[in-house]
């Protein structure tokens, strides 16, 4: 028996696709949770092998005008190779995940949210109170109690909510006249998977801009979503602009003067780190620097060894904390003072220079606190510019 | 406790000339089971000799192989010429504690396998197949979720309590009925428990969002969380626990001839029954603590021994706890190179390469000889 299988039999509890290091990166299943989904399902893998052939541009975020089918509604949007009708805007909204019930808020329809679940740190000061309000659940819904909010809409911060272990695909959603949505930086390979392959052209601030402007179009929130993608435009430009002003451009910018990033959180047996296709790597790139795990592209989250890191000694190090609705980045002090004081890390750059930073995983997730990520990871890993 | 221990093992002496003889038990037992392969006291000291120095070959391995490959020099230097490079540090900080946590949790498991066979006369006997280390995982999870706790030593008593607790439940469950306690029906029971206290444990982890992944490692057992701080603290108990087990070796071997003959010959069953679960409570707790639930090392390494040795216990236990930190180890070490760069817990390659082992095992002895 592959150890994965055994493992699989403790997944659906919690969502791993989306947990960093958490879950996901138990024994065997080496990060890769999808891939041990997809061990179990041997009937999905041919499916998967032909999407992936007929699917060029595997999910693109912008709003698609042409692709509609004769039976589609008039206007639609397309998100994540599905298509999402927009001329009814929905009533009854359920969010899951911080990335959807931060979206929501975003878009001035917190009042159109039936229920939310699984906050991973506490919600941004301007939507506290709004939050406060919500039908809270700690950990996801089974699909029968999220049915019983008679919800006509689903928006999911991450894709392992429409797994068959979680609410069900999206396509039996549909069926009952449900919608959903989840942010185009994650797009799987096909509905119902989760993490395994996420086409990293997609992992881009811009996708999160189209992901707004379709959602601000779909509710009919568009004058909203256009100030939320100023704003985020207008921060992330802050920065780029600070350290262009340094650099050169953005772009071009000279390896030396990247410091390697690592977002992690450490666990008994190493780190639980963010890879490439994860959205960390977009943040720390707009920030200036390099995301030390960026090979690691097979699922966002991967455990590594101790000696793994010390090897790519890298010289900023995030301790991210999550999931809980009260977390803050403060929460994270413990486990940086393990770091800074554990005698096998003495010699990592990191550690060294004292660059061992407290972090959320919540500032790592593709959203709109996006932009505001960029400019905390900027001011950390080049505090002279950001002073 | 350790003076009546002491005090039957003079028995076995023949210090008492009024006591019935026991050369004929010494030799009943040898017959009941055999002399296994090693029929000589030369050979198994012998044999004995040569498992250490493959023991040491391999610990020595369990230092130079894994992520990074090092050279002999350069664990030498890591202690004679120690510079704070990251290659002493990392020899010094997660290899060698590492490898000293194999070689501890392995003897402790070996000869926990041992005793529990020996005083239950079930070929099944195993602290992990009756539970008693499910047991101590649930609670060192549950000092860890509730308590707070976070160092060994102030956990390890919680994994004691928790490994007494499972063994009790187990042999009140598996003594239910008409016929009392068989193997078939102890084994049953601990498998029973085990599930349930493995799926609390589960449970606990799982809730537990936020510290999660700290607690990985108390559902699959692993080597990789021992540290140069855990490994130390958990010595004393370990040495404890194998003394005593060194002190129950003679009176192990009387029980193994029945209840009523070993009574008749003077030793006091329930003292040798109770010795060897403190005892035994005390390796698989404190194994268990450091390292988690390690399953199959407990019950193959004693057959593997008896094979060899046969079933007098004054040669199964030092066998035993040679042969089971070897099987630990290099189980350990091809857990670190089969999924490289990433890793495989111990716990799950344990029972990949002892399953088809211990079937050869009972396909060619039948597991007889208790």
């Amino acid at each position: 028996m592959k150890p994965s299988d055994a493992w699989a039999a403790l997944r659906p509890a919690l969502d791993p696709a989306r947990m960093p290091g958490l879950l996901s990166d138990l024994p065997g299943s080496g990060g890769r949770s999808g891939k041990a989904r997809t061990a179990l399902r041997p009937a999905a893998l041919p499916a998967a092998a032909l999407a992936l052939v007929l699917t060029v541009t595997a999910c693109g975020g912008g709003a698609d005008e042409g692709a509609a089918g004769p039976e589609a509604a008039d206007e639609t949007i397309t998100n994540c190779d599905v298509e999402v009708p927009a001329d009814d805007p929905p009533e009854r909204v359920f969010a899951a995940y911080q990335p959807a019930i931060e979206m929501a808020h975003a878009l001035g329809i917190s009042d159109r949210l039936v229920g939310t679940a699984f906050l991973d740190a506490r919600v941004p000061e301007e939507y506290a109170d709004v939050q406060a309000e919500q039908e809270y659940y700690e950990n996801l819904p089974s699909r029968e109690e999220l049915l019983s909010h008679d919800p006509d809409f689903v928006l999911s911060g991450f894709n392992g909510a429409f797994t068959d272990e979680s609410f069900g695909t999206r396509a039996s959603l549909s069926e009952l006249g449900i919608e959903s949505w989840m942010p185009s930086p994650l797009c799987p390979s096909e509905d119902g998977q989760s993490d395994e392959t996420i086409d990293p052209s997609t992992v881009t601030m811009e996708h999160i801009y189209d992901d707004l402007r379709d959602l601000g179009m779909l509710f009919e929130a568009g004058d909203r979503a256009e100030e939320v993608v100023a704003d985020m435009e207008t921060t992330v430009e802050g920065v780029t602009d600070t350290l262009e002003d340094e650099f050169g451009a953005l772009d071009e910018m000279d390896e030396d003067d990247r410091p390697t990033v690592m977002v992690a959180s450490p666990d008994d047996e190493g780190f639980g780190v963010a890879g490439g296709p994860d959205f960390a790597t977009e943040i720390i790139d707009l920030a200036g620097g390099g995301n030390a795990f960026e090979d690691l592209d097979d699922g966002r989250n991967h455990p590594v060894s101790t000696e793994d890191v010390i090897e790519r000694d890298p010289d900023f190090i995030l301790v991210e904390v999550c999931c809980d609705a009260e977390m803050t980045a403060a929460d994270a002090s413990p486990q940086v003072e393990e770091i800074l004081d554990d005698p096998v890390l003495a010699n990592v750059t990191a550690v060294e220079e004292d660059q061992v930073a407290e972090f959320t995983f919540a500032d790592r997730s593709a959203g709109p606190r996006s932009a505001s990520a960029v400019e905390t990871v900027a001011e950390t890993i080049h505090p002279d510019l950001f002073a | 406790m350790a003076e009546r221990t002491a005090d039957l093992t003079a028995d076995r002496h023949g210090t008492r000339p009024d006591r019935s003889a026991p050369p004929p038990a010494r030799t009943r037992t040898t017959r009941a089971g055999g002399p296994g392969l090693l029929g000589s006291t030369a050979a198994r000291s012998l044999g004995l000799v040569v498992a250490l120095v493959f023991l040491a070959g391999v610990a020595v391995a369990s230092v130079l192989i894994g992520y990074q490959r090092f050279t002999l020099e350069e664990a030498h230097l890591a202690y004679a010429g120690y510079t704070g490079s990251d290659t002493d540090l990392v020899i010094r900080h997660l290899r060698v504690p590492r490898t000293l946590a194999g070689l501890l949790v392995g003897a402790a498991l070996g000869v926990a396998g041992v005793l529990v066979q020996g005083v239950t006369r079930n070929p099944l006997g195993d602290p992990g197949l009756l539970g008693i280390n499910a047991g101590a995982a649930l609670a060192a999870v549950l000092a860890i979720s509730v308590f707070g706790a976070t160092a060994l030593i102030s956990y390890v008593g919680f994994a004691f309590l928790g490994a007494a607790l499972a063994a009790c439940v187990v042999y009140t469950v598996g003594s239910m009925g008409p016929d009392g306690s068989s193997p078939v029906k102890l084994a049953l029971a601990g498998a029973a428990i085990s599930a349930l206290l493995g799926s609390l444990t589960s449970a606990i982890v799982l809730q537990d969002r936020a510290t999660l992944d700290e607690y990985r490692f108390w559902v699959v057992g692993s080597l990789v969380g021992a540290d140069s701080t855990s490994v130390p603290q958990a010595v004393p108990f370990l040495v404890a626990g194998l003394v005593l087990a060194l002190a129950l070796v003679r009176p192990l071997n009387v029980v193994a001839l029945g209840d009523d003959l070993a009574r008749s010959l003077g030793t006091r069953v329930w003292l040798v029954r109770a010795g060897s679960a403190v005892a035994v409570v005390l390796l698989a707790g404190t194994a268990t603590a450091l390292a988690g639930p390690i399953g199959f090392v407990g019950v193959a390494v004693p057959h593997i021994a008896r094979v060899l040795v046969g079933p007098d216990h004054r040669w199964l236990l030092p066998w035993s706890a040679v042969l089971a930190p070897l099987l630990l180890l290099v189980a350990d070490i091809v857990g670190r190179l089969v999924v490289r760069p990433e890793e495989l817990q111990v716990g799950i390659v344990t029972a990949l390469i002892g399953a088809p082992f211990f079937i050869l095992l009972v396909r060619r002895r039948k597991v007889a000889g208790l």
